[in-house]
């Protein structure tokens, strides 16, 4: 059981922060390879983060909040 | 549907391995942007995406022995070149099961294993290298062949024009494979190029040339078997040329506003993977079954991998100084070099010969020693032998191959010196004049001296660059006076020696041609010409342990290079005025006998650190300010130093004596201090 933190990723060479504007799934939920997790506002856009793995996840970040690249903002339980 | 037709040239079995290896690829690339994009991982990455088919097409074409360099947009070359998928991944997360124990990271992995030799982050840096590797072995007659990546970008750089000319000069196994993805980072190919092609350039150094589609694995790997098969054969190097359009920006995460949209659109609408994929099916070499088999087990591979690599740890604090040299104990403060023996050279004739000579000497010795040693440079062959004359003779003895002159290319001579000692051999590169090492500073400081780093230990770059200061010895000016050890004792992985008297100069450089580390030797000309005692025979005087050259009690006076010479008599003229001065010639500033330094001065309370080098930010900054930390209230005086102005070195003799140090400066701010 590998324990994967996702944090803030960084998605252009100048980006420094974002906003978590939605969670799709909730925590406890099981998620897929590739299923939409959140949705992330940057400076430019509005993307859907997929999952990277499948597993039991866990939501850290509080929709509303703006956070720094590599802050804590999920969790996946494998 | 593709909307080409290729031909059918491909046995099946080599059709399907491309395929095999541009769907691994692919999984490769794709499995680790998903990864950065979800927040998983975070690192600066370089897509090779558009570019798969050009190493799956070479790599049936390569033995494992076969070497490639390639650069930092490089996992497809990796990939294909054999690496093991989870050292791949594992590398890019740092982590210790990783290519280099994750101390090299995505941009530098090498896995000598597979014949991955170096992969830079220097645009064009592996192309002096990979003809290294390629004199390496034509000199030993392996049969190796070498292929170096780059992309367009990179023919725009010097180090392509002195690595071409010396690859065709010498008819070096290589095939230099431009990979030409039409964007030099943000920049279009056509806004930094007036040429049309870059394979055009080849019939210009006398090399052959061909550009192909690099999408179409049929044609490339049709051309690159002329290529591999020429160097192969001897018959000399290819200026092999792959167009093959990015299918994304820079980096991941970059911006894509720079690039033709249309283009790119068209681009990604029909991708060399799906491409070939349509021709497999098309051609009858495969059902859609077939290909889907090969593409699920290519993700599965890559996500094995995966897994064991977020498993794996990283490194932990044992490994930080770890591969900086093979012994740590050569790192300043870190380890004790002075704890090496002097040889004992008491029973040897003893012979009254120049310093230069002693160097033709010691060269003449290592020839002789090891079939390894190999020497390089400019003017070095007879009957020139070297401006100096440090080298005459050795052609003559040893032979051409092995005495070897140069175009005027110190970045070519560097990465060959560098590339063959990778594959084994101990070259002595020669930077004629100190100042000259500045056009080669690339290829020293970020690949000789940290290749062994980047790679976790498992290359290393045995090298010793001779190179001589001119400094005082009047009239030679600003760029051929320079005494810039301090560039390199600031570069970790890089030793730095400096002798003043001519027995040194053998021993300490056959000792550097010995060591399994990078040694810049810088030889003294002030003190080239003047007879003086050496002993005969074969020795190594260590590297890290200096010569305590007179002792005394009242002030230490440290030094090196030929102001070692005027710290000796600033010391006999501080005598006669009752000063008893002891002198310490360090002979090595990386390994630095540190403990000799402390220990003298903590006995005399007082220092004076001499050095021809501009005295601003010099060497003697260093060795002061950790004198100072180390002795702090027992010193008698505050730390002096004594080096050059803060000036170019003027021409005028009225100037340049005001700029470099004397014996009776050294005596001065010695009796400041001691008087």
């Amino acid at each position: 059981m590998a324990k994967i933190m996702l944090k803030l990723p960084k998605l252009a060479v100048s980006m420094q922060e974002g906003t978590l504007r939605e969670w799709f799934v909730e925590s406890g939920a099981q998620v897929t390879l590739g299923q939409p997790i959140y949705a992330l506002e940057t400076e430019k856009t509005t993307v859907e983060i997929e999952s990277p793995f499948e597993g039991t996840f866990t939501c850290i970040g509080e929709v509303g909040e703006t956070y720094k690249v590599g802050d804590p903002i999920a969790e996946i339980l494998q | 549907m593709s909307d080409q037709a290729f031909p059918n040239a491909l046995p099946q079995v080599t059709a399907l391995s491309i395929y095999k290896t541009m769907t691994r690829i692919e999984a490769c690339d794709q499995r680790i942007q998903q990864l950065l994009a979800a927040g998983a991982l975070q690192f600066q990455y370089y897509p090779c995406g558009g570019q798969e088919a050009i190493p799956a097409s070479i790599a049936p074409l390569l033995n494992t022995d076969d070497q490639v360099v390639t650069t930092y947009r490089g996992v497809h070359d990796i990939v294909a070149k054999g690496t093991p998928m989870v050292e791949i991944i594992a590398e890019m997360m740092g982590k210790v099961n990783g290519t280099s124990k994750g101390k090299g990271g995505a941009m530098h992995l090498s896995d000598p294993n597979a014949g991955i030799m170096v992969t830079t982050g220097i645009v064009g840096a592996g192309l002096p290298i990979a003809n290294g590797l390629a004199l390496a072995a034509q000199l030993k007659g392996t049969g190796r062949v070498v292929v170096v990546n780059f992309g367009e970008g990179a023919s725009n750089i010097g180090s392509f024009n002195e690595s071409i000319n010396m690859a065709a000069l010498w008819d070096l196994p290589v095939v230099f494979l431009c990979q030409n993805n039409a964007y030099a980072e943000y920049t279009s190919f056509a806004e930094s190029t007036r040429s049309k092609s870059i394979a055009g350039r080849a019939a210009g150094y006398g090399l052959a040339g061909e550009t192909v589609d690099g999408t179409d694995p049929d044609a490339i790997h049709g051309a690159a078997k002329i290529a591999i098969d020429r160097a192969r054969s001897g018959k000399g190097p290819t200026l092999l040329e792959c167009n093959a359009y990015r299918l994304q920006g820079h980096s991941f995460g970059s911006e894509e506003d720079h690039m033709d949209q249309e283009e790119l659109a068209a681009a990604r609408a029909n991708p060399p993977i799906a491409k070939f994929r349509a021709a497999l099916i098309e051609r009858g070499d495969a059902t859609a079954a077939d290909l889907d088999a090969i593409e699920a087990a290519a993700k599965a591979e890559v996500e094995e991998a995966v897994e064991q690599s977020m498993a794996a740890d990283m490194p932990g604090e044992d490994e930080l100084y770890r591969d900086v040299f093979a012994d740590t104990a050569d790192i300043p403060y870190v380890g004790t070099a002075a704890a090496k023996a002097e040889p004992d050279l008491s029973g040897r004739a003893i012979q009254n010969i120049t310093m230069c000579q002693a160097i033709t000497e010691a060269l003449d010795l290592a020839l002789e020693k090891d079939p390894d040693v190999f020497l390089l440079g400019e003017d070095i062959a007879d009957p020139a032998g070297g401006v100096t004359k440090a080298t005459v003779g050795l052609s003559t003895k040893h032979g051409v191959d092995r005495v070897r002159a140069t175009p005027i290319s110190e970045q070519a001579i560097i990465g060959a010196a560098i590339g063959a000692s990778l594959s084994g051999m101990k070259p002595v590169p020669e930077i004629m004049i100190n100042d000259f090492t500045m056009v080669c500073m690339d290829q020293i400081a970020n690949h000789a001296a940290k290749l062994r780093y980047m790679s976790g230990g498992r290359t290393s770059v045995p090298i010793t660059i001779r190179t001589v200061t001119a400094g005082n010895i009047g009239n030679f000016a600003a760029q051929h006076s320079q005494s810039l050890e301090a560039f390199f004792t600031h570069t970790p992985g890089m030793k730095v020696v400096a002798p003043s008297t001519a027995a040194d100069a053998k021993g300490l450089l056959l000792a550097a041609i010995a060591d399994p580390d990078p040694v810049m030797v810088i030889e003294p000309m002030r003190c080239y010409y003047v007879p003086a005692e050496v002993p005969e025979g074969y020795y190594e005087i260590p590297l890290g342990k200096a010569a305590v050259r007179r002792e005394g009690k009242d002030v230490t006076l440290i030094s090196y290079g030929w102001a070692a010479v005027e710290a000796a008599a600033a010391a006999e003229a501080l005598a006669a005025d009752g000063i008893d001065a002891e002198v310490i010639d360090l002979r090595s500033l990386v390994p630095l006998d540190f403990a000799t330094c402390l220990a003298s001065v903590e006995k005399t309370g007082r220092a004076v650190i001499a050095h021809a080098a501009v005295e601003f930010g010099g060497f003697g900054a260093e060795l002061a300010a950790k004198l100072s930390e180390e002795l702090h209230g027992k010193l008698k005086a505050p730390i002096k130093r004594v080096g050059g102005t803060y000036t170019p070195v003027p021409f005028t003799p009225s100037l340049e004596s005001l700029h470099f140090l004397t014996s009776d400066r050294i005596k001065d701010v010695a009796q400041g201090i001691a008087g």
